[in-house]
Protein backbone atom coordinates (compact mmCIF):
# COMPACT_ATOMS: atom_id res chain seq x y z
CA UNK A 1 0.00 0.00 0.00
CA UNK A 2 1.22 3.38 -0.58
CA UNK A 3 2.63 5.32 2.37
CA UNK A 4 0.22 8.37 1.55
CA UNK A 5 -2.98 5.69 1.38
CA UNK A 6 -1.57 4.00 5.10
CA UNK A 7 -0.96 7.67 6.67
CA UNK A 8 -4.39 9.20 5.47
CA UNK A 9 -5.83 5.60 7.02
CA UNK A 10 -4.13 6.14 10.18
CA UNK A 11 -5.46 9.74 10.51
CA UNK A 12 -9.15 8.75 9.65
CA UNK A 13 -9.24 6.38 12.77
CA UNK A 14 -9.24 9.64 15.71
CA UNK A 15 -11.75 11.47 13.25
CA UNK A 16 -14.22 8.85 12.55
CA UNK A 17 -14.28 7.61 16.85
CA UNK A 18 -15.18 11.68 17.11
CA UNK A 19 -17.31 11.48 15.24
CA UNK A 20 -19.28 8.39 16.10
CA UNK A 21 -18.48 9.44 20.19
CA UNK A 22 -20.85 13.17 19.49
CA UNK A 23 -23.37 11.19 17.87
CA UNK A 24 -23.45 8.95 20.68
CA UNK A 25 -23.96 11.95 22.99
CA UNK A 26 -27.76 11.46 22.08
CA UNK A 27 -28.09 8.50 24.22
CA UNK A 28 -26.34 9.67 27.64
CA UNK A 29 -28.83 9.85 29.85
CA UNK A 30 -27.18 11.61 32.67
CA UNK A 31 -24.53 14.73 32.43
CA UNK A 32 -21.90 12.19 34.17
CA UNK A 33 -22.14 10.47 30.62
CA UNK A 34 -21.81 13.49 28.14
CA UNK A 35 -18.96 14.95 30.32
CA UNK A 36 -17.24 11.46 29.71
CA UNK A 37 -18.06 11.58 26.12
CA UNK A 38 -16.74 14.84 25.76
CA UNK A 39 -13.22 14.60 27.54
CA UNK A 40 -12.89 11.18 25.48
CA UNK A 41 -13.37 13.34 22.11
CA UNK A 42 -11.45 16.24 23.93
CA UNK A 43 -8.41 13.04 24.06
CA UNK A 44 -9.14 11.65 20.66
CA UNK A 45 -9.02 15.10 18.87
CA UNK A 46 -5.45 15.71 20.57
CA UNK A 47 -4.44 12.78 19.38
CA UNK A 48 -5.58 14.01 16.07
CA UNK A 49 -3.35 17.15 16.34
CA UNK A 50 -0.58 16.42 17.50
CA UNK A 51 -0.31 13.74 14.65
CA UNK A 52 -0.81 16.08 12.12
CA UNK A 53 1.67 18.70 13.67
CA UNK A 54 4.35 16.23 13.85
CA UNK A 55 3.65 15.86 10.15
CA UNK A 56 4.26 19.17 9.57
CA UNK A 57 7.52 19.29 11.53
CA UNK A 58 8.73 16.20 9.67
CA UNK A 59 7.98 18.82 6.89
CA UNK A 60 9.85 21.37 7.98
CA UNK A 61 12.93 19.59 9.44
CA UNK A 62 14.84 20.92 6.22
CA UNK A 63 14.39 24.50 7.43
CA UNK A 64 16.71 23.44 10.77
CA UNK A 65 14.34 25.36 12.76
CA UNK A 66 14.64 23.04 15.82
CA UNK A 67 17.38 24.08 18.38
CA UNK A 68 19.35 21.96 20.53
CA UNK A 69 19.73 22.85 23.58
CA UNK A 70 20.22 21.27 27.22
CA UNK A 71 16.80 19.49 28.23
CA UNK A 72 15.77 17.71 31.23
CA UNK A 73 14.31 14.02 30.16
CA UNK A 74 12.43 13.51 32.92
CA UNK A 75 10.43 16.92 32.55
CA UNK A 76 9.71 15.97 28.62
CA UNK A 77 8.27 12.83 30.11
CA UNK A 78 6.58 14.31 32.42
CA UNK A 79 4.70 16.32 30.29
CA UNK A 80 4.16 13.56 27.67
CA UNK A 81 2.29 11.59 30.44
CA UNK A 82 0.27 14.34 31.87
CA UNK A 83 -0.95 14.97 27.97
CA UNK A 84 -1.53 11.13 27.05
CA UNK A 85 -2.97 9.97 30.57
CA UNK A 86 -6.24 10.67 30.34
CA UNK A 87 -6.26 8.74 26.54
CA UNK A 88 -4.62 5.81 28.10
CA UNK A 89 -7.72 5.54 30.57
CA UNK A 90 -10.38 5.69 28.20
CA UNK A 91 -8.31 3.04 26.35
CA UNK A 92 -8.18 1.07 29.75
CA UNK A 93 -4.18 0.93 30.09
CA UNK A 94 -1.70 2.23 32.20
CA UNK A 95 1.76 3.67 31.37
CA UNK A 96 4.34 3.72 34.31
CA UNK A 97 7.13 5.59 34.40
CA UNK A 98 10.34 5.00 35.91
CA UNK A 99 13.72 6.74 36.52
CA UNK A 100 16.71 5.45 37.36
CA UNK A 101 18.93 8.59 36.01
CA UNK A 102 21.11 10.81 37.26
CA UNK A 103 19.96 13.90 37.70
CA UNK A 104 21.80 15.33 34.14
CA UNK A 105 20.37 17.52 31.18
CA UNK A 106 20.64 15.76 27.86
CA UNK A 107 21.16 17.46 24.13
CA UNK A 108 18.29 17.48 22.38
CA UNK A 109 15.05 19.78 21.01
CA UNK A 110 11.90 19.30 23.85
CA UNK A 111 9.83 20.22 21.07
CA UNK A 112 11.07 17.05 18.91
CA UNK A 113 11.90 14.64 22.08
CA UNK A 114 8.86 15.46 23.31
CA UNK A 115 7.16 14.17 19.70
CA UNK A 116 9.66 10.83 20.03
CA UNK A 117 8.32 10.28 23.62
CA UNK A 118 4.77 10.61 22.60
CA UNK A 119 4.72 8.69 19.80
CA UNK A 120 6.78 5.87 21.48
CA UNK A 121 4.18 5.58 24.31
CA UNK A 122 0.98 5.87 21.49
CA UNK A 123 2.66 3.16 19.76
CA UNK A 124 3.02 0.84 22.98
CA UNK A 125 -0.65 2.49 24.44
CA UNK A 126 -2.28 0.30 20.75
CA UNK A 127 -0.38 -2.88 21.20
CA UNK A 128 -0.01 -3.49 24.82
CA UNK A 129 -0.73 -6.71 26.06
CA UNK A 130 -3.81 -6.87 28.14
CA UNK A 131 -3.80 -6.07 31.50
CA UNK A 132 -0.25 -4.88 31.31
CA UNK A 133 0.99 -1.32 31.62
CA UNK A 134 3.35 0.54 29.62
CA UNK A 135 6.31 1.48 31.21
CA UNK A 136 8.61 4.10 30.41
CA UNK A 137 12.48 3.89 31.72
CA UNK A 138 14.95 6.92 31.75
CA UNK A 139 18.42 5.64 33.02
CA UNK A 140 21.82 5.84 32.09
CA UNK A 141 23.47 4.23 29.42
CA UNK A 142 27.07 4.17 28.07
CA UNK A 143 27.64 7.94 28.84
CA UNK A 144 24.00 8.90 27.27
CA UNK A 145 20.79 9.32 28.55
CA UNK A 146 18.37 6.78 27.04
CA UNK A 147 14.31 7.04 27.22
CA UNK A 148 13.06 3.90 26.72
CA UNK A 149 9.15 2.82 26.31
CA UNK A 150 7.98 -0.91 26.60
CA UNK A 151 5.07 -2.66 25.62
CA UNK A 152 4.03 -6.07 26.23
CA UNK A 153 2.38 -6.72 22.31
CA UNK A 154 2.84 -8.54 19.74
CA UNK A 155 6.23 -7.72 18.29
CA UNK A 156 7.15 -6.03 15.40
CA UNK A 157 7.63 -7.43 11.82
CA UNK A 158 11.12 -8.02 10.93
CA UNK A 159 11.07 -5.42 8.13
CA UNK A 160 10.36 -2.94 10.50
CA UNK A 161 12.76 -3.57 12.71
CA UNK A 162 15.32 -3.66 10.46
CA UNK A 163 14.75 -0.32 9.27
CA UNK A 164 14.60 0.71 12.82
CA UNK A 165 17.75 -1.41 13.81
CA UNK A 166 19.55 0.86 11.01
CA UNK A 167 17.98 4.37 12.66
CA UNK A 168 15.97 5.23 10.39
CA UNK A 169 12.30 4.20 8.84
CA UNK A 170 12.09 4.79 5.13
CA UNK A 171 8.43 5.45 4.97
CA UNK A 172 4.86 4.69 6.68
CA UNK A 173 4.39 1.09 6.06
CA UNK A 174 1.18 -1.12 7.44
CA UNK A 175 2.70 -3.78 9.60
CA UNK A 176 -0.13 -6.83 9.00
CA UNK A 177 1.43 -7.79 12.90
CA UNK A 178 0.02 -4.43 14.69
CA UNK A 179 -3.40 -3.76 11.99
CA UNK A 180 -4.47 -0.57 12.36
CA UNK A 181 -1.08 1.13 12.34
CA UNK A 182 0.92 2.81 10.02
CA UNK A 183 3.55 3.20 11.45
CA UNK A 184 3.16 6.52 11.19
CA UNK A 185 4.35 7.35 15.03
CA UNK A 186 7.75 5.16 14.24
CA UNK A 187 8.40 7.07 11.12
CA UNK A 188 7.54 10.63 12.59
CA UNK A 189 9.90 9.10 16.13
CA UNK A 190 12.63 8.28 13.65
CA UNK A 191 13.01 11.31 11.55
CA UNK A 192 13.01 13.64 14.97
CA UNK A 193 15.62 11.22 16.39
CA UNK A 194 17.80 11.76 12.71
CA UNK A 195 17.52 14.94 13.01
CA UNK A 196 18.85 15.31 16.40
CA UNK A 197 21.80 13.22 16.15
CA UNK A 198 20.17 10.95 18.43
CA UNK A 199 20.29 6.93 18.46
CA UNK A 200 17.26 5.46 18.21
CA UNK A 201 16.58 1.76 18.12
CA UNK A 202 14.18 -1.13 19.50
CA UNK A 203 14.67 -4.07 21.29
CA UNK A 204 12.69 -7.22 20.20
CA UNK A 205 11.38 -9.15 23.55
CA UNK A 206 9.58 -12.31 23.80
CA UNK A 207 6.53 -10.56 24.77
CA UNK A 208 6.54 -7.16 23.09
CA UNK A 209 8.76 -4.42 22.15
CA UNK A 210 10.77 -1.56 23.35
CA UNK A 211 11.83 1.65 21.86
CA UNK A 212 14.51 3.88 22.14
CA UNK A 213 16.28 7.05 21.72
CA UNK A 214 19.62 7.57 23.45
CA UNK A 215 20.79 11.24 24.15
CA UNK A 216 24.01 12.95 24.62
CA UNK A 217 24.55 14.48 28.01
CA UNK A 218 25.06 17.90 28.27
CA UNK A 219 27.77 19.50 29.86
CA UNK A 220 25.46 22.08 31.89
CA UNK A 221 23.88 20.80 35.18
CA UNK A 222 20.24 20.26 36.27
CA UNK A 223 19.29 21.98 39.07
CA UNK A 224 15.79 20.33 38.76
CA UNK B 1 -25.46 -12.93 23.22
CA UNK B 2 -23.44 -10.57 21.00
CA UNK B 3 -19.44 -10.92 20.28
CA UNK B 4 -18.27 -7.82 19.72
CA UNK B 5 -14.30 -7.89 18.39
CA UNK B 6 -12.61 -5.04 18.36
CA UNK B 7 -8.85 -4.23 19.20
CA UNK B 8 -9.37 -0.56 19.35
CA UNK B 9 -9.93 0.53 22.89
CA UNK B 10 -11.87 3.55 22.24
CA UNK B 11 -14.02 1.69 19.71
CA UNK B 12 -14.74 -0.64 22.24
CA UNK B 13 -15.24 2.25 24.79
CA UNK B 14 -18.11 3.43 22.24
CA UNK B 15 -19.45 0.08 21.89
CA UNK B 16 -20.31 0.02 25.43
CA UNK B 17 -21.71 3.11 25.39
CA UNK B 18 -24.13 2.60 22.16
CA UNK B 19 -24.98 -1.45 23.04
CA UNK B 20 -25.45 -0.77 27.00
CA UNK B 21 -26.82 -4.64 27.01
CA UNK B 22 -25.36 -7.28 29.67
CA UNK B 23 -25.47 -10.14 27.08
CA UNK B 24 -22.42 -8.62 25.18
CA UNK B 25 -19.15 -10.22 25.17
CA UNK B 26 -15.98 -7.91 24.23
CA UNK B 27 -12.95 -9.33 22.28
CA UNK B 28 -9.28 -7.82 21.15
CA UNK B 29 -9.04 -10.81 18.86
CA UNK B 30 -10.73 -13.31 16.91
CA UNK B 31 -9.07 -16.24 18.59
CA UNK B 32 -10.01 -15.53 21.85
CA UNK B 33 -13.60 -14.95 20.66
CA UNK B 34 -13.94 -18.42 18.54
CA UNK B 35 -12.32 -20.10 21.69
CA UNK B 36 -15.09 -18.55 24.25
CA UNK B 37 -18.18 -19.49 21.47
CA UNK B 38 -20.29 -22.14 23.02
CA UNK B 39 -20.83 -24.39 20.01
CA UNK B 40 -24.46 -25.34 21.60
CA UNK B 41 -25.70 -21.39 22.23
CA UNK B 42 -23.88 -19.51 19.25
CA UNK B 43 -23.55 -15.79 19.54
CA UNK B 44 -26.90 -14.37 17.91
CA UNK B 45 -24.40 -11.52 16.58
CA UNK B 46 -21.14 -10.80 15.98
CA UNK B 47 -19.89 -7.58 14.83
CA UNK B 48 -16.09 -7.17 14.05
CA UNK B 49 -13.32 -5.12 12.39
CA UNK B 50 -11.63 -5.88 9.50
CA UNK B 51 -8.15 -5.05 10.57
CA UNK B 52 -7.65 -7.01 13.71
CA UNK B 53 -4.57 -7.89 15.35
CA UNK B 54 -3.95 -11.69 14.91
CA UNK B 55 -6.45 -12.99 12.19
CA UNK B 56 -8.32 -10.91 10.33
CA UNK B 57 -12.37 -9.71 10.73
CA UNK B 58 -12.79 -12.19 7.09
CA UNK B 59 -10.24 -15.06 8.79
CA UNK B 60 -12.59 -15.23 11.66
CA UNK B 61 -15.32 -15.13 9.82
CA UNK B 62 -13.93 -18.03 7.58
CA UNK B 63 -12.76 -20.13 10.52
CA UNK B 64 -16.91 -19.34 11.84
CA UNK B 65 -18.04 -20.72 8.55
CA UNK B 66 -16.24 -23.89 8.87
CA UNK B 67 -18.05 -24.99 11.80
CA UNK B 68 -21.47 -26.15 11.07
CA UNK B 69 -22.44 -24.96 14.41
CA UNK B 70 -21.30 -21.36 13.70
CA UNK B 71 -21.72 -20.97 10.32
CA UNK B 72 -25.09 -18.87 10.38
CA UNK B 73 -24.36 -16.99 13.18
CA UNK B 74 -25.24 -13.27 11.11
CA UNK B 75 -21.97 -10.67 11.27
CA UNK B 76 -21.95 -7.10 11.11
CA UNK B 77 -18.54 -5.36 9.76
CA UNK B 78 -17.60 -2.19 11.35
CA UNK B 79 -13.96 -1.45 9.76
CA UNK B 80 -12.22 2.19 7.95
CA UNK B 81 -12.15 -0.31 4.58
CA UNK B 82 -14.65 0.36 2.73
CA UNK B 83 -16.56 -2.77 2.06
CA UNK B 84 -20.03 -3.66 0.43
CA UNK B 85 -21.79 -5.87 2.57
CA UNK B 86 -23.75 -7.25 -0.90
CA UNK B 87 -20.59 -9.35 -1.59
CA UNK B 88 -20.13 -10.86 1.69
CA UNK B 89 -23.32 -12.29 2.75
CA UNK B 90 -23.02 -15.63 1.23
CA UNK B 91 -19.46 -16.12 1.72
CA UNK B 92 -19.13 -15.09 5.40
CA UNK B 93 -22.85 -14.55 6.25
CA UNK B 94 -22.29 -10.72 6.60
CA UNK B 95 -25.37 -8.92 7.20
CA UNK B 96 -24.56 -5.61 7.52
CA UNK B 97 -21.28 -3.23 6.60
CA UNK B 98 -20.56 -0.14 8.30
CA UNK B 99 -17.63 2.71 7.31
CA UNK B 100 -16.22 3.43 10.67
CA UNK B 101 -15.97 7.34 9.35
CA UNK B 102 -19.63 7.52 8.17
CA UNK B 103 -21.92 4.80 10.39
CA UNK B 104 -24.82 6.31 12.37
CA UNK B 105 -25.22 4.96 15.87
CA UNK B 106 -28.91 4.22 14.74
CA UNK B 107 -27.94 2.28 12.18
CA UNK B 108 -25.80 0.10 14.03
CA UNK B 109 -28.96 -0.21 17.07
CA UNK B 110 -31.25 -1.25 13.95
CA UNK B 111 -28.91 -4.07 13.30
CA UNK B 112 -28.73 -5.20 16.09
CA UNK B 113 -32.28 -5.38 17.27
CA UNK B 114 -33.30 -7.06 14.30
CA UNK B 115 -30.72 -9.70 15.36
CA UNK B 116 -30.31 -10.35 18.99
Amino acid sequence: MESEVVVAHELKAPLSLMRQLALSLEFEKDMEGVREVGQQIVATSERAIRQVNDLTKVARLDDALFEMEPVNPRVVCDEVVAELWRLFEFNRRELRIEYRNKRRLAVANPQLLHSVVYNFCLNAMNYGGEELPSEISVYDRAGQIRIEVRDFGPTIPTKIWREVKDGFVKKPVATPMRPGSSGLGLYIASRFANYMRSDFGLIRHKDGTSFYIDLPVSGQLSFL
Amino acid sequence: MIFVIEDDRGWESYYRRILRRNDVKYFHDGVAAIAEMDFEHPPALVILDVLLTGPTGFAVLNEMRSYPELMNVPAVIVSSVAIEAGDLASKYGVVAAYDKGSMKPADLLEVVKRYA
